[in-house]
């Protein structure tokens, strides 16, 4: 039994070691041939890996179909851009202060939107997507209007400046790393085990003394907070805000991204993301196609791999186990 | 021992021209077995309704412990020590065991939230787990998920988790139904136990009539949403009027 234990820490800790020595050989390779263009499409990325995140907490762990990811990148955007800009906010503290204020918000709107399930809950949260992006095109004292917010000031923290794609490559690699952590953190923790209670059973839930409506509103403001955080850092690395980066197509990108990679897995939501973000830039001629692609290819994956990349990769996993203990189990009997 | 832990005075419950709980009264005493019986229909899933919360009474009253919750949320009565369990067991499927055991867990701890993302207090858990299943006499293969696990096991496993969660009294939904014989024993074991170490009472809901009878204290029968009968299980069995719930009457025209 001991050794049993030794053995699968052991190939627990290969396995994480694999998966750090492989992230890195590809950063490595990656920052010593890239070229800014480069740069500008991963770092996009990365920040809709912690956007897809956000998603996949509501979706994937709660079972809350939200499209209002965008709702919050957009709040935590512009705050960011506001304070920095107009009252000459730290950056740093800035964007702490947005976060906050994304996560007030958000708690305001779930007190109403969270009593709402299922579909009701989709359909409210497009309609606040939409209504939030109507603000952003239309606000100009906050937002700029149609001609944008331009000139937001460059992030500086500890000192140092972020001032090129590089450093910015690295500094978001850092938060992904911790968004990712968290979230995963959250999973096996008392709130990550409610949710998942109340996504499979509510009469069971509640059984179990959990509250269901105080849990979606934890939830829905965590969810905030991880989408401000992208927003905010979209802002101050583009130092140009437009409303068009936080429509209801971008919403949808995410669900395809976490669909896509798997929706209950933090890997999955962080592989989706990336590749939902890349895929397109090696297939530009069909650039004027990619809505009718992402509807087609939602309906495909509820379809052929509602569980997404990550969750046939467990699958298989799961049933090579089952297999070897059958087998086990037999050469047992027989000897 | 001759504490009251739920008192249920007067509860009616109507779903339109329905009434499936009619006035209905009794106590269970802490470290007692109360069986509550009677044919299908006759109102007992309804009845644990209630007292859990899931519905609520359209008059009466439910103590616990003399404070009245029948007005209260069901997770807020669980969380004062209404432990249940259902007649199909409720888990999360694509899950371990572990994780849903600690679902228990989560509820007997009361600094839920902050406590467990520090990662504190797993320790007493997994000795308190490994202690019920000891008891049991379970063998569980840990390393399947729940919906792969025998449906027996799964059962056994539900009575595990509410009583993880310290309950006061423990709500069982036909505990006995649809297992084998083995199994049957390995809940009765785990019923005592929470009986005489955890000092809990408990509300019985089952059809296997050989159990209810061998380990029940007392036995209310519930028919058409009333109370026909209640006594220790050798006056129930024998009284006619439960008989004949069960069985219906003599008819004149046959004999």
């Amino acid at each position: 039994m001991a050794s049993n234990k030794n053995r699968e820490i052991l190939i627990k800790t290969g396995w994480t070691a694999l998966k750090v020595a492989l992230v890195a050989v590809v950063v490595i390779v990656f920052t010593s041939k890239a070229n800014n263009y480069y740069f500008t499409i991963v770092n996009s990325a990365l920040i809709y890996v912690i956007a897809a995140l956000s998603l996949s907490l509501l979706l994937g762990m709660g079972g809350m179909m939200s499209f209002a990811t965008v709702t919050f990148m957009g709040i935590g955007a512009y705050a960011t851009a506001n304070l920095s800009k107009v009252l000459h906010v730290p950056t740093s503290l800035s964007i702490l202060l947005a976060v906050l204020i994304s996560a007030l918000i958000a708690f305001l709107i779930a007190i109403l939107l969270t009593r709402l399930k299922g579909s009701y809950f989709a359909f409210a949260s497009i309609g606040l997507a939409q209504i939030s992006y109507a603000i952003f095109l239309n606000f100009k004292p906050l937002t700029g209007g149609p001609n944008g917010f331009s000139n937001v000031p460059k992030l500086i923290i500890a000192g140092i400046e972020f001032d090129n794609l590089k450093k910015w490559f690295y500094l978001l690699l850092i938060i992904v790393f911790l968004a990712a952590l968290s979230l995963e953190r959250i999973r096996r923790t008392t709130l990550g085990r409610s949710l998942a209670a109340i996504r499979d059973n509510e009469i069971a839930a509640q059984s179990l003394g959990i509250d269901i409506y105080s849990t979606k509103i934890i939830t829905f403001v965590i969810a905030s907070v991880y989408g401000s955080i992208a927003g905010a850092l979209i802002a101050h690395m583009n130092t140009y805000l437009s409303a068009y980066l936080f429509t209801f197509d971008i919403s949808v990108s995410f669900l395809i991204m976490v669909m896509l990679g798997g929706v209950n897995s933090t890997t999955g939501a962080i592989l989706g993301a990336l590749l939902v973000t890349l895929i397109p830039e090696w297939f530009r001629v069909l650039q004027s196609y990619m809505k009718l692609i992402y509807g087609i290819s939602i309906v495909a994956l509820m379809i052929f791999m509602p569980s997404g990349l990550t969750g046939i990769i467990d699958s298989i996993k799961y049933k090579v186990d089952m297999e070897k203990k059958k087998k086990r189990n037999k050469d047992y009997s027989n000897g | 021992m001759d504490e009251v832990i739920l008192s249920i005075q007067n509860v009616n419950k109507s779903f339109g021209g329905i009434k499936p709980t009619d006035n209905v009264s009794f106590n269970v005493k802490r470290g007692e077995i109360v069986g509550l019986i009677g044919p299908n229909g006759a109102g007992k899933s309804t009845l644990l309704n209630l007292i859990s919360g899931i519905i609520s009474p359209d008059s009466g009253s439910i103590f616990l412990n003399n404070v009245d919750i029948s007005r209260m949320p069901a997770y807020r009565r669980s969380r004062m020590g209404i432990g249940r369990t259902f007649q199909d067991p409720q888990f999360l499927l694509r899950s371990k065991p572990i994780e849903n055991m600690l679902l228990g867990a989560d509820l007997a701890n009361k600094n839920r939230y902050m406590q467990s993302y520090l990662g504190l207090s797993e320790d007493k858990f997994t000795m308190k787990f490994a202690e019920l299943l000891e008891i049991s006499g379970l063998n569980v293969d840990m390393s399947l998920r729940i919906n792969d696990l025998p449906y027996g096991q799964r059962k056994i496993l539900e009575i595990v988790r509410a009583l993880l969660g310290n309950p006061q009294i423990l709500l069982m939904d036909e505990p006995a139904a649809g297992i084998n014989i083995v199994e049957t024993e390995m809940i009765v074991k785990l019923i005592n136990y929470a009986i005489s170490e955890q000092k809990i009472g408990v509300l019985l809901v089952e059809h296997h009539m050989d159990l209810v009878m061998s380990i029940c204290n007392w036995i209310e029968v519930l028919s058409s949403g009333t109370i026909i009968a209640n006594g220790v299980p050798e006056d129930v069995s024998k009284n006619p009027s439960v008989i004949e719930a069960y069985l219906g009457r003599k008819s004149d025209v046959i004999s």
